[in-house]
């Protein structure tokens, strides 16, 4: 292997929310994409691959679209792929990207994220092809949807650990306030218990508050060969470490339906190739497309011990010892699905460079970062390891 | 904003799960038996976790124990375990009062396979 080590030259993300402004995919992967161009201090010339993430052609009817927007980003000639695993699509194609650059078979690479999740097609058409997202042939023709099966994984969580309703609250508080102070999220808001004890159940105990919203939008990250970077980015912070794997399709031939075991298995993968334990990650972008997917996520991540006990403790507040999605996650900031990790990635990549929104930038840098993303029922679990720089050289 | 429907009407072959496929059809629950360890499973797996690709169709009774449901606007579903296989399966459940633990398959209704549990006869009920 070339070996080289990956930089985050440039990362940028759009706002989330529902378009109503005329604009479109293509505008929102160019505006991603020149954000964190300029960022890198690299020129569109520097760029020799582009890996892009969209979930599903149903949402934008644009089949090849990495082709189309290799044209449309002034890339026309580099290698073009999408890459596509649900609800892991962002975080698969950064790995590809990092894979590329590590490989030497690229020096500086752009990945960019994106799908119009909100204003393409209506809402209940969106919920219908995402129950798609499972086996077609048993979960899909029989109309579970996704809200469903995460409701009945999350019950089976609750068997092992004792969860209340609070705690369900407090995850969806959190993130949402912190969305309030993201100047890009679709749903900051500032709900009380009550209020999401009130809202309609949609698959018990998920309530309408606990699950994230349909969003339009887009991310992208430049990734280089750190040696081929100018002096200004040299020192920017890097990937260390990506890991990947799935579980059985079916939660019900799961031993236990409740552990997301994929992403445990993504993530002694990632450790393992950046030297870490879990519990040097001081800073997390945690998938939590419902509330109670955040707790199995932590826990199947080895971020805490007594993943209960931590957050009633404040370990994953803004000021905690390992702060949880300060960008709202996918509950608050939203989640239009292809650009979701490249989102997160993008978002690590910030703070620990503290170029984040200053209303929520820790004041501390964090020195290891973790973006984790998921797609299917954690069928398919994608985890990215960022690290400082200067810790990395 | 420019406004482009699109129908799409699909013909889907179900391939080597046309047993099970057929089965949802007529409310009857096929599982696929190991040929190498015996392991039965429902909805049924190609490749068995003791790594066996050969097996047999065999018709379970059909019944099924409730383990965890859901209900809310979404609907009603659940995982639950059909009597006689090793492997859970996620259902929708139709006409299952809320204290019911037990449930029997019942035939797709729709224009599609889908896998259904309904409430069992008194009688089914207690011949246990
Ligand atoms: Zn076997």
């Amino acid at each position: 292997m070339h070996d080289a080590t990956v930089t985050v030259s440039g990362a940028a993300v759009t706002p989330f929310n529902r378009r109503r402004d005329g604009t479109g995919l293509r505008d929102w992967a160019a505006s991603a994409f020149d954000a964190a161009l300029a960022m890198s201090d690299l020129h569109r010339g520097d760029i020799d691959a582009l890996y892009v993430a969209s979930e599903s052609d149903f949402f934008h009817l644009q089949l090849n679209p990495a082709s189309v927007l290799a044209t449309e980003l002034g890339l026309a000639g580099v290698s073009a792929t999408r890459c596509e695993g649900g609800g892991a699509s962002g975080q698969l194609a950064v790995h590809a990207a990092l894979r590329a650059v590590q490989s030497g078979a690229a020096r500086h690479v752009a990945v960019v994220g994106v799908d119009p999740s909100a204003s393409s097609l209506p809402g209940d058409d969106i919920r219908t092809l995402y129950g798609f997202s499972f086996d077609a042939w048993t979960d899909g023709m029989t109309g579970l949807t996704s809200t469903a099966l995460y409701a009945l994984s999350y019950q089976a969580f609750t068997e092992s650990h004792t969860v209340s309703d609070s705690d369900l609250a407090t995850v969806t508080i959190q993130n949402r306030s912190n969305a309030c102070h993201n100047p890009g999220a679709h749903l900051g808001r500032t709900d009380s218990a009550e209020d999401i004890a009130n809202s309609p159940v949609i698959a018990h105990p998920y309530r309408r508050l606990h699950c994230s919203p349909l969003s339009d939008g887009a991310a992208a990250l430049i990734l280089s060969d750190t040696s081929h970077l100018p002096t200004t980015r040299k020192s920017a912070p890097r990937v260390v470490g990506a890991g990947a794997a799935t579980d059985h399709m079916h939660l019900g031939a799961r031993a236990k339906p409740g552990l997301f075991s994929a992403k445990t298995r993504a993530m002694q993968r990632a450790c393992a190739e950046a030297d870490v334990t879990p519990s040097a990650v001081n800073y997390a972008e945690i998938y939590d497309a419902y509330a109670g997917a955040q707790l199995q996520g932590i826990a199947a991540l080895g971020l805490s011990g007594d993943v209960i006990r931590d957050l009633r403790a404040g370990r994953f507040a803004p000021n905690g010892a390992c702060p949880i999605n300060l960008s709202g996650g996918l509950m608050g900031q939203g989640a239009p699905v292809g650009a979701t990790g490249v989102a997160q990635t993008a978002t690590c990549a910030l703070i620990l460079e503290g170029r984040y929104h200053p209303d929520l930038q820790p004041q501390t840098l964090p020195q290891i970062a973790l973006a984790d993303t998921h797609g299917g029922i954690c069928t398919t679990s994608a985890v990215t390891l960022l690290a400082q720089g200067a810790r990395a050289a | 904003m420019i406004s482009y429907p699109l129908s799409l009407n699909y013909s889907l072959a179900p391939g080597w799960l046309e047993p099970f496929v057929s089965g949802l059809e007529t409310g009857a629950a096929l599982a696929r038996k190991c040929d190498a360890c015996a392991a039965v499973s429902f909805p049924p797996l190609r490749v068995c976790p003791c790594g066996a690709t050969d097996a047999t169709w065999v018709t379970l009774p059909g019944t099924a124990r409730i383990e965890l449901r859901t209900y809310g606007s979404d609907g009603a579903f659940g995982l639950v375990r059909f009597d006689g296989a090793d492997t859970r399966a996620t259902v929708r459940l139709v006409d299952i009062a809320p204290d019911e633990e037990t449930g029997r398959i019942m035939a797709s209704d729709a224009q599609r396979p889908m896998l259904c549990l309904t409430t069992m006869t008194a009688k089914e009920v207690s011949h246990g």
